[in-house]
């Protein structure tokens, strides 16, 4: 059994569902604790304060308490103003918190990943969307690193040879890439993903194809459903 | 306390009712089996009817046993203004509280990327289809004022604005009656957001 008694701690809601009539069950990854699954009591009564607070994507105080899985939310406040996601921006949201909910185990304490979600969605908020591609792509590399499966992009695992910018390469999710004139990647491309530095559109579309590869190897056959929403909606709203 | 039996059954089931308890549904179940049993074998009957009757508006998609509801199959409602809901009781909600004179859609749910719920799952090619007419001139996106409401009615906007008609949404703000000192702040804040010049 796991006992806490938490105080202001700082967290993002991942997702809600309802509970019972007046309750909500919530997913928060916290700063220090990593995912928490916690019981809002009563939040979803007419005169209830904390419904207006308790949305996904704002930066929250939560204070909780309780033994075993499901803890007790005892008290939540706003630490600052709910970032404006919407469109494009708002999926992408939706869908690095998937991977926090698939990828991270509960109560696995990760600051470091917290502290990338919460600069992934301020980029979000406020960047083009070639812009929120890349911030896309550092925050999986970097969780795929965080969370112990770290890619090898510095050098061919064949000939021990470094990334020649000049040549194409394929890749193996565990041993790195491997120089091949048909592979999908570019030199260049696995040298901005290693230094995280430039970028261009070439280098995104590679990019995101690699790291949906190693995401789904991760995922063990699980769909991630904010993907096919995503989806979904670029289909309905881009294509007239 | 769980009683085994027809009699437990009952209560049970009453019990999954939003707002009724154990004792509550103990209390309806007797009344029922005692002392009101003319008035119990009519609940069941015309929850049988309502159940095998009731389906969805074929325009609208609210609650009804016809194949328009009273809404849609109203002249009098103008065919120019057409207002989203996520659910049939938020068509009741509006038409009680508003006068409103237009027409509804209804999502049954919202867009909910997490649960796999996007635009092909709440069947919004209804939606673009009554778009595609013409005949609306502006959308009133009456979803929850929760994030995933207010991504819907976004989506919904960016169709709006795709078929050339114009799209509001309600304004959130400080409730009637409300004393700031004990509004919360996101509420607060919105409220100054979506602040007004005074006419
Ligand atoms: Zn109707």
């Amino acid at each position: 059994m796991i006992c806490d008694a938490v105080y202001e701690q700082a967290g993002f809601i991942l997702k809600q569902r309802q509970y019972r009539e007046t309750s909500l069950i919530i997913d928060v990854f916290t700063q220090d604790f990593g995912r928490v699954t916690l019981l809002a009591k009563g939040v979803r009564k007419a005169k209830s304060k904390s419904a207006a607070l308790l949305q996904p994507f704002t930066a929250l105080a939560v204070s909780y308490v309780g033994c075993g899985e499901l803890k007790i939310l005892t008290h939540v406040d706003v630490l600052h103003a709910a970032l404006e996601l919407n469109g494009l921006a708002l999926y992408c949201g939706f869908y690095i918190s998937e991977l926090i909910l698939c990828l991270l185990h509960q109560y696995d304490p990760h600051p470091d990943v917290f502290n990338d979600y919460n600069c992934c969605l301020s980029t979000l908020a406020s960047a083009t969307a070639l812009e929120i591609e890349w911030a896309l792509r550092l925050f999986e590399i970097n969780l795929i690193e965080k969370i112990g499966y770290g890619l090898q992009l510095e050098y061919d695992f064949m000939t021990g040879l470094p990334i020649d910018a000049a040549k194409n390469y394929a890749f193996n999710i565990e041993k790195g890439p491997y120089e091949d004139a048909l592979g999908y990647l570019s030199g260049v491309t696995l040298q901005v993903l290693h230094a995280k530095t430039l970028y261009d559109a070439k280098v995104l579309s590679e990019a995101k194809l690699l790291m949906r590869r190693v995401i789904d190897v991760y995922l063990q056959g699980r769909p991630l459903k904010s993907r096919q929403v995503m989806n979904q909606i670029i289909k309905r709203t881009h294509n007239v | 306390m769980l009683k085994k039996g027809l009699l437990g059954q009952v209560i049970q089931h009453l019990c999954c009712l939003p707002g009724v308890g154990p004792k509550t549904a103990q209390r309806m179940a007797f009344q029922l089996l005692q002392r009101n049993r003319d008035n119990a074998k009519a609940l069941a009957e015309i929850l049988l009817k309502a159940l095998a009757e009731i389906g969805h508006c074929q325009q609208c998609r609210t609650l009804t046993e016809q194949t328009l509801c009273e809404i849609c199959a109203d002249p009098a409602r103008e065919l120019a203004l057409l207002c989203v809901v996520e659910s049939p009781a938020d068509v009741w909600t509006v038409e009680q509280a508003t006068v409103f004179k237009g027409r509804y859609f209804v999502l049954h749910g919202h867009l909910s990327p997490l649960d796999g719920i996007g635009p092909d799952e709440l069947g919004l090619d209804a939606l673009e289809q009554i778009l595609a007419k013409g005949e609306v001139k502006e959308l009133i996106l009456a979803t929850n004022s929760t994030l995933e409401g207010n991504a819907t009615a976004y989506f919904i906007g960016e169709l709006a604005v795709k078929h050339k008609v114009q799209a509001s949404r309600l304004a959130s703000g400080v409730p009637m009656g409300g004393e700031l000192e004990f509004i919360d702040r996101v509420t607060l804040l919105h409220a100054f957001k979506g602040r007004r010049n005074i006419e």
